[in-house]
């Protein structure tokens, strides 16, 4: 126990002052702000644009008064969720990669296991490094988010906005660490380092990226700019029921899409935020039963990359020539 | 009882049909200072990382320090110090930080006074926080030797420590072995090239040749057995040569 | 010879041998043979779609895919240049010159009667050479694919667009090519060097479209465009990142080139900003100090 926390607190005085990897992190940070700001200006827009049909209905005589649009502050943090998926994914497999690169490239590794250590303290320390500091990141992440949703939405968060808020920020901790775990496993699994940085960003390319937008391209309803259904004026119940006669199709599709694990993240995330209309302004319990398929393989996943990562990263694995 | 340092028993490495080191049986009383000789290539470093449990044998048993390698291997590293070839360390952190981290691993709880102890009798005070990014070959290698013997290890394993280094750096390097070896009694297992230096440090010498060991005497013995070469070098190659005819 | 096709061939034999850039081309080739396939099977989910609500007189709107040209089929493939292929260009531009790096080899090149640009230049020039290569084969597999789900060859006129999108699309996975070069130059450490033109390559896609458009990241691969915000504020930040954006312009000319309905307008300012970003890397490239190639890592 003692030879972790020392490998611990190693590694995170070097991610401290791991310049590059500050920079990533603010680059992250500034991806998910930016997002928002656009998502807000977009609604500004719109806003805009709905107040000057109504002008224009009010000048012709018209005492129809349509719907506004309507701002969910949560639901702008959607192109967020999308950035954490993709760029946090790509920068969590550099993390977990370079806490074991650096060891293999620097030679350290000798100094280290001809000292008396634990069979799975090395690895344990480094995963609790790595769990440690995509805490930290993804609280400042969300403490950022939500002071900016909090002035762009013009009023404050409620309590059970915050706690959807926690709920996500949590989520995304296990979703970045699974991926940093991941390459730290690969790593240590291969004997060239340059194989298991082939292997993570192929991982990543094909999980993130590829499976998800494969899933996309097949869903019929966007192969229609503004949507399948809408352009053939279809109800929401009605397209349901059409829907219903192409389920080998669609399970296919979505067979596609829960192969990856981002899309699992993807859709706990969306219906705790309400991002989704299916799960907007419902009670957290509904989001809670609606994905628990998707949390409980996130949670799978997690666990059993970690087990990966802690099993494969011992000094066998590790001096192998 | 023995006063045996290092026993190593039909040791022996192989990878895959390539037979990196052969049966070995070595035996270096404590308090020795060995050098081991060979040619590049010959197996000296699979040698050491052998006896530093970093590699596993393939045949064989080895003791260090009175512990035995496959059953007692915890006891045997915490007895051990290791210097690898060019070491490098976390070029972000600092000596002391660096030096904090290889300590708490051995074992020594609050190391920081021990440290600086240390770097007193090495003569590299002053730098314990500069980053060692920024470090030059030799200051490196003193890092290294102090990370080696922060934990005053019986047994101190030195894989060509001066590689690289310039003759000032040689010298000090010498004069640091000599006085391990005499002021604290460490055993002291070393490769290397260098024949001078090997015949002003070294007790006893060991050549390896193509994974074999082909000669283990003291230098006192060697010098006397070859009276004709004038030097070690000339001893080492007719060694060298003399198993191939 | 000279230097630069020396440099090429040699560029080439190397090129055989890069882990990740072979990985990556399994990848892609395995994609785009893939895509035409994707594309018959969502129109033919479409069409049954359709033919069900038209049966049910849900609505009297026409069949979307009714007449859709037979370059439609690629739309997907637009999508995996820009994801799976921008990436192979960038690592095969990292690596061109991280192999120099870390085998100190530019000591030996840089000492011998030889001007780094040219050296440089034959660089690009094999890795361009390879993905000629690539590209091609990639052709004929669409053309084929396309062939087999239309039942007949494809017509003079869409062969010669279809070898007009893949040319455009060399010169498109150039600009990464040198990005990745330019990064690898300019970096002091190896991780570095892979991780900056990505992480460039991310803003280009997704960050620039996005505040052009508010289009969320995810909607930008999909090969159907979400209706862009065009109003207000947009417009000026459309006018303003838009250029800047080689994949946001390489979609829209390839949606010309292939006949996309959804898509009015030219190719022309599309090609040109890809042309221009060649330009552009190649200028920063060979104006490179000459000892940049020999600069140690720092890993």
């Amino acid at each position: 126990m003692n030879n972790t926390f020392v490998i611990f607190r190693k590694e995170l005085l070097d991610v401290r002052r791991n310049k590059f990897l500050l920079l990533l992190l603010t680059f992250t940070l500034l991806a998910v702000l930016v997002s928002i700001l656009v998502s807000a200006l977009d609604f500004r827009v719109k806003i805009y644009a709905y107040n000057k049909y109504v002008s224009a209905l009010h000048s012709a005589g018209s005492t129809t008064v349509p719907a506004p649009p309507q701002l969910f502050p949560l639901q702008l943090l959607r192109g967020s969720i999308e950035y954490l998926e993709i760029l946090g994914a790509l920068f969590s497999i550099v993390l977990g990669y370079g806490m074991i690169a650096k060891e293999k490239q620097k030679a350290t590794l000798g100094l280290i296991f001809t000292r008396p250590i634990g069979r799975y303290q090395f690895a344990a320390g480094k995963i609790l490094a790595l769990a440690w500091t995509w805490f930290l990141a993804v609280l400042t992440i969300f403490a950022v988010v939500t002071a900016v949703v909090a002035i762009i939405g013009n009023s404050p968060l409620h309590a059970i906005d915050l706690y959807r808020l926690l709920i996500t920020a949590g989520l995304s901790w296990i979703y970045l660490l699974l991926w940093s775990a991941l390459a730290m496993g690969l790593a240590s699994y291969t004997r060239e380092l340059g194989i298991s940085l082939v292997a993570s960003i192929v991982l990543w390319l094909s999980v993130v990226l590829i499976l998800p937008q494969i899933g996309d391209t097949m869903d019929p309803d966007n192969q229609v700019p503004g949507g399948l259904f809408n352009s053939l004026q279809i109800s929401k119940k009605n397209e349901v029921a059409v829907l219903a006669n192409f389920a080998g199709f669609d399970k296919v599709r979505n067979g596609i899409e829960v192969s990856s694990i981002t899309k699992h993240y993807e859709r706990s995330t969306f219906a705790y935020l309400g991002i989704k209309d299916k799960f907007n302004q419902k009670p957290v319990s509904f989001a809670f039963s609606g994905t628990l398929p998707n949390l409980l393989s996130l949670i799978f996943g997690f666990f059993g990359v970690i087990l990966f990562a802690i099993l494969i990263t011992t000094r066998k694995r590790l001096l192998r020539r | 009882m023995e006063n045996v340092a290092i026993r190593a028993t039909g040791l022996a490495k192989a990878y895959g049909e390539k037979q990196a080191l052969h049966p070995l049986d070595l035996t270096i009383n404590s308090g020795e200072i060995f050098g081991l000789l060979g040619h590049n290539g010959a197996g000296k470093t699979t040698t050491v990382n052998l006896l530093t449990t970093l590699l596993e044998p393939s045949a064989g048993s080895l003791e260090v320090a009175g512990f035995d390698g496959s059953r007692q291997a915890s006891d045997l590293r915490r007895a051990i110090g290791y210097l690898p070839e060019n070491v490098q360390f976390y070029d972000n952190l600092s000596t002391m930080e660096n030096l904090h981290f290889f300590a708490r691993l051995s074992g020594i709880v609050k190391p920081e006074s021990r440290i600086r102890e240390v770097l007193k009798y090495l003569n590299f005070t002053g730098h314990d926080n500069e980053r060692l990014g920024s470090f030059s070959k030799g200051m490196r290698q003193r890092v290294g030797i102090a990370q080696a013997i922060l934990h005053q290890p019986k047994v101190l394993f030195l894989d060509e420590p001066t590689s690289g280094l310039d003759p000032v750096g040689v010298r000090e390097l010498r004069d640091v072995i000599v006085s391990l070896n005499r002021d604290l009694g460490m055993t002291i297992f070393m490769n290397t090239h260098l024949l001078a230096e090997v015949s002003k440090t070294c007790t006893s010498i060991g050549v390896l040749r193509q994974g074999q060991l082909v000669y283990h005497d003291t230098l006192n013995s060697t010098l006397l057995s070859f009276p004709s070469e004038e030097s070690l070098e000339e001893i080492y190659l007719q060694i060298d040569t003399a198993k191939t005819t | 010879m000279s230097i630069v096709l020396i440099a090429a061939r040699q560029e080439i034999k190397s090129l055989r041998r890069e882990k990740l850039a072979q990985a990556l081309l399994i990848v892609f080739v395995g994609m785009v043979s893939l895509s035409s396939f994707i594309g018959w099977l969502t129109k033919k989910n479409v069409t049954a779609i359709w033919q069900k609500v038209k049966y049910q007189g849900l609505t009297t709107a026409p069949n979307p895919f009714a007449n859709v040209p037979d370059l439609y089929y690629l739309r997907n493939t637009v999508i995996y240049l820009v994801l799976i292929g921008a990436l192979l260009a960038i690592v095969l531009g990292v690596a061109s010159i991280l192999r120099d790096r870390k085998a100190h080899t530019a000591d030996l090149i840089l000492t011998r009667p030889i001007d780094s640009r040219s050296y440089l230049l034959g660089k690009l020039m094999g890795i361009g050479l390879w993905l000629t290569t690539i590209l091609g084969f990639v052709t004929l597999i669409s053309w084929m694919s396309i062939a087999l789900i239309i039942g007949k060859a494809l017509a003079f006129g869409d062969s010669l667009h279809l070898v007009a999108f893949f040319a455009m699309s060399l010169i498109f996975l150039l600009g990464f090519v040198l990005l990745g070069m330019i990064c690898a130059l300019y970096s002091s450490r190896e991780t570095n060097a892979l991780l900056l033109p990505i992480s460039l390559w991310s803003i280009i896609t997704f960050v620039l479209p996005q505040l052009g458009t508010a289009d969320h990241p995810v909607s930008l691969l999909n090969p159907v465009p979400a209706i862009a915000n065009q109003g207000g504020a947009f417009s000026i930040l459309n006018s303003v990142f838009s250029p800047l954006s080689t994949t946001e312009q390489f979609k829209k000319a390839s949606s010309s080139i292939l006949g996309n309905p959804d898509f009015i307008g030219s190719p022309t300012v599309g090609i040109t900003v890809l042309a221009l970003a060649l330009m552009v890397g190649t200028f920063v490239l060979l104006t490179s100090k000459r000892d940049r190639l020999r600069r140690t890592l720092d890993e």
